[in-house]
């Protein structure tokens, strides 16, 4: 099987910009999460962790598992965190790098089931689901890196290693994992990357996976979690740390007081890095949600939800790191209207807020459930506000004010040779609008099935060499015994 | 029963994205200002040549071309009023350009009806006209009503028995985009008037304005645009909008089509001040595309830039602008295409300031009515509007004594904060109604349901039976003088 191209890359790179909160306002949000982690403090149930908090500063109660971090020790931390750095891939060519010029989106990730990509029935996900979607992402030029989009439930303890198998194995672009947890088995994704990567130099200076931990709001940091993004943060792989605090439940029913309650969670698992580690990359990830009144469930796209997330963009950038976005997430619950509507509201604004990063595409129902197509359909909506973001060319050539006057009033512009050179230019949607063979349009949707499938015969990314494929799976043989 | 007046709800913003620099701006404004001098537009309107070759504008009778001097452009164009009134047959639904609001309509002026109780697809008719006008009365993000569909029983005055649908179900004010003719622009003129009481309230609080449309490339239509100088000498409110298609009536790239749409515009407002300065006149343009593979009328391809360019343009010239925004090209409400093609449009058009906007709740590219489309559109309008309101932070907000009180790891259920503040905290879309089942109930059926409540429960203020019977005797004088 002859081995495909992976395209190029295709980022947002806005040519304009969006400010959401002015500078006072955000200082009145830094001034509240400073204030939130001198007088109340966070949970962290790690002895390791509390000990390094401890060490640099951090006012430590032991027995409750409390840290409250004086203002300068935060902002002492905080100051080591580099603003921008490069997400490295399997090739250069597609390497992410994060200077503030450009957004990156990744899928959604760890969703528990799966439409059955032939029988189309619903199941728990497995590891040849995160295979298979790691090739489609390979071939999506909307796609800068991937989530591994499922749980690799058919492997249990150890699926987060073997996620990262499959991805490996099946896309050149960047992995960013939310599932590894504890020490243990971060130093065998330590490894994995290692052998990925190449060499020491080459994992530092651009590393093939990072991780993103989330937080247990209110104000809790995951013993597992902590102690995961440690370990990769001393081989200097990326960590981020999401908030997924929920309006009225786990946040105050407020949006500014769910925003502070979120960022102080993210800056206390960020300082703690610092502290361990200064100058390793990390990253800030706000998504929180409004939880309904009737079900008390997390909503990801209430009226009013989605203007969190190009905040929580601000946020990051006030505190000089970059972000990873919350797009595309939607509660709907088959690919639809309500689907396609939450997904392109939150992608613009972040877009335009700067996001560097952003996930994700392809889950429905709050980030748990993958219809293969929903990933082509999602990457529509991408490019449409990709090229929206991308601004004007009011060059000679596009005013084309000659071919105006030679057509004149009441001619027809199709002959005239600048048509002919400037329509093939445009850029139609490869799902809408297609003939079908009876007249009228294909239903986008079934067009977006058979794509998923057209990708999936056709698309073959260069392989991991065979020494290391082998490399891989010793060291998930190893994990394998190690977890039970 | 008359039911109680529900406030408009306007997008209103403290954030502005300029899409177009300035040196764009003035770009443009020159290509028009070239396209107008050198190509010159036709009107095929012995009334309107003659007019502006009174005026300084060079015409060629014979071809019916008018090639305006930019000197005198600018000199009428300076006559023009930035803003103005746009009144409504009840006072409290009046508003004004000048308010820093972007004001909704609905869409129009479809020719198929998707029966609300049949569901079957006919052609549509002024009872349709109607009910629309109803249930875009009960909905605060209707600010002014398009009639959505044609009363096409009525044949040649269909474009009058709009407007009577229109004034006697709806208090808000009437915007026609079927009015052609001198004729019939008399007979308008005479209804609005009834409606307003007199001619000088009429002139102050116009309860009913209009939109032409040009007829790429750069030509004027003799019935629209001799309806419009009647109109603008009652100081009725009129409207030019072109929609050049690229490649086909326009340029293939988008800054030419954007420049020749512009010139037609411009050309229409200039005749509009020489035959009555100062009258309000507003600016639109709705460019198109065409499919190379069909050449059918494509709104929304993934390129769809340059859609919101327009209302930059017309603020640059010193005119109001009415944004376009929804009218997918999807054949069916509530799908995938429905909501991925408009979600944009309300965010963008929103942060580009446009005054007013057109129009909700169209399918198949302005000419399918599914009742319920109209609540899906006004569900992603309402999201945009939330999310372009100013954030609070305040210490209400903020919360910090409430985080105090939770501290790491509690819940702030049972928080006094959150009773008082959890109702305003989720706004709930038709996506988020809980079913029986306790699962999210299918927003489309959702929109169906909540649109057949509004028609069996909301009444606007009926016209009183002396104007009832006025307007009966106008539309009977202009079908007996007019009619087929």
């Amino acid at each position: 099987m002859p081995n495909s191209l992976t395209p190029s890359l295709q980022p947002i790179t806005p040519a304009y910009h969006l400010r959401i909160l002015d500078d006072k306002q955000l200082e009145q949000m830094k001034s509240a999460t400073i204030e939130i982690l001198r007088e109340t403090g966070v949970h962290c149930p790690s002895e390791k962790a509390l000990n390094i908090y401890a060490e640099h500063g951090g006012i430590v109660n032991f027995e409750k598992q409390i840290v409250k971090i004086p203002p300068q020790i935060v902002l002492e931390s905080m100051s080591h965190a580099p603003r921008f750095y490069t997400m490295g891939a399997r090739l250069p060519s597609h390497d992410l790098n994060l200077d503030g010029k450009s957004t990156y989106i990744t899928t959604d990730g760890c969703g528990v089931e799966t439409i059955d990509f032939v029988t189309r029935q619903r199941r728990s996900s497995c590891k040849d689901d995160v295979a298979k979607m790691a090739r489609i992402s390979d071939y999506l030029t909307s796609i800068a890196f991937y989530w591994p989009i499922v749980s690799a439930q058919d492997y249990r303890s150890t699926a987060p290693l073997h996620e990262l198998e499959a991805s490996f194995n099946n896309t050149i672009k960047h992995v960013q994992s939310e599932t590894i947890m504890d020490a243990k088995m971060a130093r065998y994704a330590v490894e994995m990357a290692r052998v990925i990567a190449g060499d020491e130099k080459t994992l530092r200076m651009r590393p093939p996976l990072s991780l993103l931990v989330c937080c247990i709001a209110p104000l809790g940091l995951d013993r597992d979690g902590m102690e995961s993004a440690l370990t990769l943060a001393e081989a200097g792989l990326p960590v981020g740390f999401m908030s997924m605090s929920n309006t009225g439940s786990t946040g105050p029913a407020s949006l500014a007081g769910t925003l502070v309650v979120g960022d102080a969670e993210i800056v206390a698992a960020m300082c703690l890095i610092q502290m361990a580690y200064p100058g390793s990359p990390v990253f800030h990830s706000m998504m929180p949600g409004i939880m309904h009144p009737h079900s008390g469930a997390y909503l990801a796209t209430a009226w009013e939800g989605t203007l969190l997330y190009p905040i929580g963009v601000e946020l990051a950038h006030n505190w000089g790191v970059p972000s990873l976005a919350g797009v595309f997430a939607t509660d709907g619950q088959v690919p639809g209207w309500q689907s396609a509507g939450d997904a392109a509201s939150s992608l613009l604004l972040c877009a335009l807020a700067g996001a560097e990063t952003g996930s994700g595409m392809g889950l429905l129902e709050s980030c748990t459930l993958l219809y293969p197509e929903e990933v082509l359909l999602d990457s529509d909506i991408y490019h449409r506000i990709r090229i929206e973001c991308a601004g004007l060319d009011t060059s000679s050539e596009a005013l084309a004010l000659d071919v105006i006057k030679e057509v004149g009033p009441r001619g027809a512009f199709l002959r005239h040779r600048h048509t002919r050179d400037n329509l093939r230019k445009r850029t139609f949607s490869g799902l809408t609008m297609q003939p079908g063979k009876t007249g009228g349009y294909l239903d986008c949707v079934d067009v977006a099935k058979d794509k998923v499938k057209w990708i999936l015969e056709n698309h073959h990314p260069e392989p991991l060499d065979q020494h290391r494929q082998e490399e891989l799976s010793h060291i998930l043989m190893i994990a394998e015994r190690a977890f039970g | 029963m008359p039911n109680e007046l529900k406030p408009l709800e306007p997008i209103k913003t403290p954030y502005r994205l300029q899409y177009l620099s300035e040196d764009q701006l003035k770009q443009l404004q020159t290509a028009t200002l070239a396209v107008m001098e050198r190509t010159g537009v036709k009107f095929p309107s012995i009334k309107a040549l003659n007019i502006l070759a009174e005026h300084g504008v060079k015409v060629d009778f014979d071809k019916q071309i008018a090639r305006f001097p930019s000197n005198i452009v600018m000199e009428y164009l300076s006559k023009m009023p930035r803003y103005f009134n746009i009144g409504a047959r009840n006072s409290f639904y009046d508003f004004n350009l000048s308010d820093g609001c972007t004001y909704f309509t609905t869409d129009g002026c479809g020719v198929e009806t998707i029966d609300i109780n049949t569901r079957e697809r006919r052609p549509s008719n002024k009872a349709d006209v109607g009910m629309m006008a109803r249930v875009a009365d009960y909905l605060p993000s209707v600010a002014f009503y398009w009639p959505m569909v044609s009363s096409q029983e009525y044949g040649r005055t269909a474009p009058l028995h709009d407007l009577d649908a229109g004034f006697r179900n709806t208090l808000k004010h009437i915007q026609s985009e079927t009015i052609m003719g001198e004729a019939d622009a008399r007979y308008a003129l005479e209804m609005s008037t009834v409606i307003a009481g007199s001619k000088d309230e009429l002139r102050k609080r116009p309860n009913f304005s209009l939109l032409v449309c040009t007829i790429a490339p750069l030509i004027q239509d003799k019935d629209g645009i001799e309806g419009a100088m009647v109109l603008a000498e009652a100081g009725v409110p009129v409207g030019f909008l072109s929609m050049p298609t690229m490649g086909t009536t326009a340029p293939a790239t988008l800054a030419g089509a954007l420049a020749m749409g512009d010139a037609e515009v411009i050309s229409a407002t200039v005749l509009m001040q020489m035959v009555a300065p100062g009258a309000p006149v507003f600016h639109s343009m709705m460019q198109a595309w065409a499919d190379p593979s069909s050449g059918n009328y494509v709104s929304y391809p993934l390129d769809a830039r340059g859609r919101y360019a327009p209302v930059e343009m017309a603020h640059h010239w010193g005119m109001p602008a009415l944004g376009a925004c929804y009218g997918t090209d999807a054949r069916e409400a509530g799908t995938w295409q429905s909501g991925s093609e408009v979600a944009l449009d309300a965010y963008m058009v929103g942060l580009t300031g446009a005054e007013f906007v057109t129009g909700m709740g169209l399918t198949h590219t302005y000419t399918r009515l599914f009742p319920e489309s109209l609540l899906l559109d006004n569900d992603i309008y309402q999201k945009a509007r939330h999310y372009l309101m100013t954030m609070d932070i305040n210490d209400e907000t903020l919360a910090l004594d409430t985080v105090d009180a939770v501290g790491p790891g509690g819940h702030y259920l049972a928080q006094k904060h959150t009773r008082k503040h959890m109702r305003e905290s989720m706004k709930r879309g038709v996506a988020h109604q809980v079913g029986p089942d306790g699962r999210y109930r299918d927003p489309r059926e959702y929109a169906i349901e909540q649109t057949r409540w509004i028609l069996a429960n909301h009444h606007p203020e009926p016209v009183d039976g002396d104007r009832q019977k006025e307007l009966d005797r106008i539309l009977a004088a202009a079908d007996k003088e007019l009619g087929d």
